[in-house]
């Protein structure tokens, strides 16, 4: 519990400006925790329910795209021939599948819950126009192109438009699609009624809804590459522990970010 | 109004005994999926119910459903044709031709209006141009004659969805005939051809209970539309198995394995033939060795190959391999990643200099 809410000061700074950028005007009612340390702070960016939640998603997806690339594509062939009583393989691929999924969409919906519980550093709100000049400014820095960029301690508003799209728009349609087909024997059942609706979204016919759910865990595939490559990137870049920070919740991060006095 | 026979007075006139009667009545109850107990009210149905006037109109289409229609073993086709309705105009087994028939059409239409069915083999085209029957336009023939059914069945996946005259680009800008109806019933019987028994089955449905049996959402008879092949198909042990047929010649395509890698649509098609299977219960396309084709489902003609699995891009009638496009992506986004990470290195060099120069 010490570690969900670490007792850390967190008077909000006098002099703070809501100006500075869209992270610090953001939500002001929920302060930034950190430990100072020498000239830099230990901020508290990811809470322990985050980072479960990470970790849980994590291995999700990993077991969800091994097991669906075989369910789409059978690239292994059962190791004892003719007689089908002897092997399960498909069916052990379908059920670890449909396993990890539930894993899934439990953790996600978990992880919804806390976008209102947790921290600022757990939600983001694109419906401000600072967060989408903010995005500009972004794609510069990737660019290499002169930018305007600010730092910041959570995630950039870039990361939080991929989040968005990704995790927010991506993992609702392979859900549906998902949760969709699973029913697909039993239409008439309770699940099977919960999810009829599905077809009138993603366009009417089974192979359509099927391929969406194909198209859209390459997406994930895309998303979990080029996540691990920003994530290494900004650890190089900044030195700031990006990557442990997943692990531990913390980051080190300049003074003045969190509104502390810089002593230079 | 003309009155019409009863079923029951048909049938004895066809040479039928009261015994067949009842039997033909019993065989009939366990198509259309009711209990035992049941028959009698199908039994009480046929006795009363008079034979119903029915139209078979065709447009865009092959003469395939027509083709399995008259092969049905349960109901049996002449059951249905003698006894049931009174089949007053088909292209293909009306007796007369030419002026004769078109006249019945017109006949029907003032003697029983709000009372015949419609039976519908083949899609509409937008332009008249490309359909006319009798010298008159099918569009306009259909619409004048869909206004006074009393309902209509859309036997085969051309009527359904459009079928294969719809397929990219549609040159005739085919259309299912949904399209053209306002506010008669239709019931969808989507399959290219559909399985006979399911087509009198329904027909059969209609007349005993003077409506439609329970539709799906997309206007499907749920009693033979409600599973997927890929659940019913003898070849599933195969599936969960992981024992898949790779090439028509191979040892696997010998034994019988599943045929999902040889493009099977079986996972995402809806129809019966797994269970009623065709020619009175013979075999079915899979059971013979062929995967299925998804012939009854909306779009079939544009989903890629027979014999490939593929997956549509949404919105569009274009197919890809995804797991392909989707490696080919992939690897464009490492290489991309590769010289940006270079960049970000090189980047990271001459500032830092820079910062140390300062
Ligand atoms: C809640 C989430 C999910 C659910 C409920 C779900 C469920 C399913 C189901 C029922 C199938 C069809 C299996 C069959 O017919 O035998 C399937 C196939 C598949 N799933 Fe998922 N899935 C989910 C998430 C994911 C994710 C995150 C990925 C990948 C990153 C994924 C990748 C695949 C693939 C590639 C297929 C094969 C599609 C095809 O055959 O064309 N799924 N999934
Ligand atoms: S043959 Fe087709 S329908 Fe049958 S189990 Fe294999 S994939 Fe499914």
């Amino acid at each position: 519990m010490s570690d969900l809410m670490p007792n850390l000061p967190n008077q909000t700074p006098n002099y703070y400006t809501p100006e500075t950028n869209s992270e610090a005007s953001f939500h002001p009612e929920r302060p930034i925790k950190y430990k100072p340390v020498n000239e830099s702070v230990k901020v508290y960016v990811w809470e322990l329910p985050v980072r479960i939640f990470h970790w849980v998603n994590m291995l999700a997806i990993i077991l969800l795209m091994i097991t669906g690339v075989y369910i789409g594509k059978p690239f292994a062939s059962a190791s004892i021939p003719e007689e089908a009583y002897y092997s399960n393989l498909m069916g052990w691929m379908r059920y670890i599948h449909f396993f990890a999924a539930f894993l899934f969409t439990v953790n996600l919906l978990f992880r919804l819950y806390w976008v209102f519980k947790g921290n600022k550093f757990s939600t983001s709100n694109p419906l401000r126009w600072v967060f989408w000049k903010e995005v500009f400014q972004t794609i510069k820095f990737y660019l290499f192109l002169k930018n305007k960029k600010p730092h910041y301690i959570g995630h950039n508003p870039l990361a939080q438009l991929s989040y968005w799209i990704f995790i927010g728009l991506g993992s609702w349609i392979v859900m549906l699609t998902g949760f969709y087909m699973y029913t697909e024997p039993q239409h008439a059942s309770f699940w099977g009624k919960l999810f009829s609706w599905v077809p009138y979204i993603f366009g009417g016919d089974s192979y359509t809804i099927r391929s969406w759910h194909h198209l859209a865990a390459w997406g994930f595939m895309l998303f979990t590459l080029i996540h691990v490559y920003m994530a290494f990137r900004d650890d190089y870049l900044e030195r700031n522990g990006s990557i442990s920070s997943m692990l531990t919740g913390y980051k080190v991060e300049p003074k003045k970010l969190v509104g502390g006095k810089d002593e230079k | 109004m003309k009155r019409q026979k009863t079923v029951y007075e048909a049938a004895i006139d066809h040479g039928f005994t009261r015994r067949d009667f009842l039997k033909m009545c019993t065989a009939l109850a366990a198509t259309l999926g009711l209990e035992y107990t049941q028959s009698d009210k199908v039994v009480k149905a046929m006795e009363t119910n008079t034979r119903v006037p029915v139209i078979w109109m065709q447009f865009q289409d092959c003469t395939g459903c027509s083709e399995s229609f008259i092969r049905s073993s349960q109901p049996k086709t002449e059951s249905v044709l003698l006894d049931m309705i009174s089949l007053e105009y088909s292209e293909v087994l009306s007796a007369p031709s030419g002026f004769q028939v078109e006249s019945s059409m017109e006949q029907v239409y003032k003697d029983y209006k709000g009372e015949y069915i419609i039976a519908v083999e083949g899609s509409i085209p937008d332009d008249d141009s490309f359909l006319s029957v009798g010298g008159k336009s099918a569009k306009d023939t259909f619409i004048k004659m869909a206004e006074g059914a009393k309902a209509i069945i859309a036997y085969g996946s051309c009527s359904s969805w459009g079928g294969v005259a719809a397929a990219y680009p549609n040159p005739t800008g085919a259309k299912p005939i949904t399209a053209h109806v306002k506010n008669t019933p239709v019931i969808l019987v989507p399959g290219c051809p559909p399985i006979a028994e399911v087509m009198t089955g329904v027909i059969a449905y209609i007349i005993t209970f003077g409506k439609f049996p329970e539709l799906d959402h997309l206007g499907r008879p749920t009693s033979f539309y409600r599973h997927r092949i890929h659940d019913k198909c003898n070849r599933r042990a195969y599936f969960d198995a992981g024992l898949f047929v790779e090439n028509f010649d191979d040892e696997g395509a010998k034994q019988g394995y599943c045929l999902y890698k040889v493009g099977c649509k079986g996972p995402t098609t809806y129809n019966s033939c797994a269970e009623m299977r065709w020619n009175g219960g013979v075999s079915y396309p899979i059971q013979s060795g062929n995967p299925c084709i998804g012939c009854s489902e909306k779009g079939f003609w544009d989903n890629g190959p027979f014999f490939e699995r593929r997956a549509k891009i949404p919105g569009t009638q274009t197919t890809i391999n995804p797991d392909e496009v989707g490696l080919a992506a992939l690897g464009l986004t490492a290489a991309g990643i590769a010289v940006h990470a270079a960049g970000t290195v090189v980047k990271k060099k001459k500032d830092d200099k820079r910062g140390e120069e300062e």
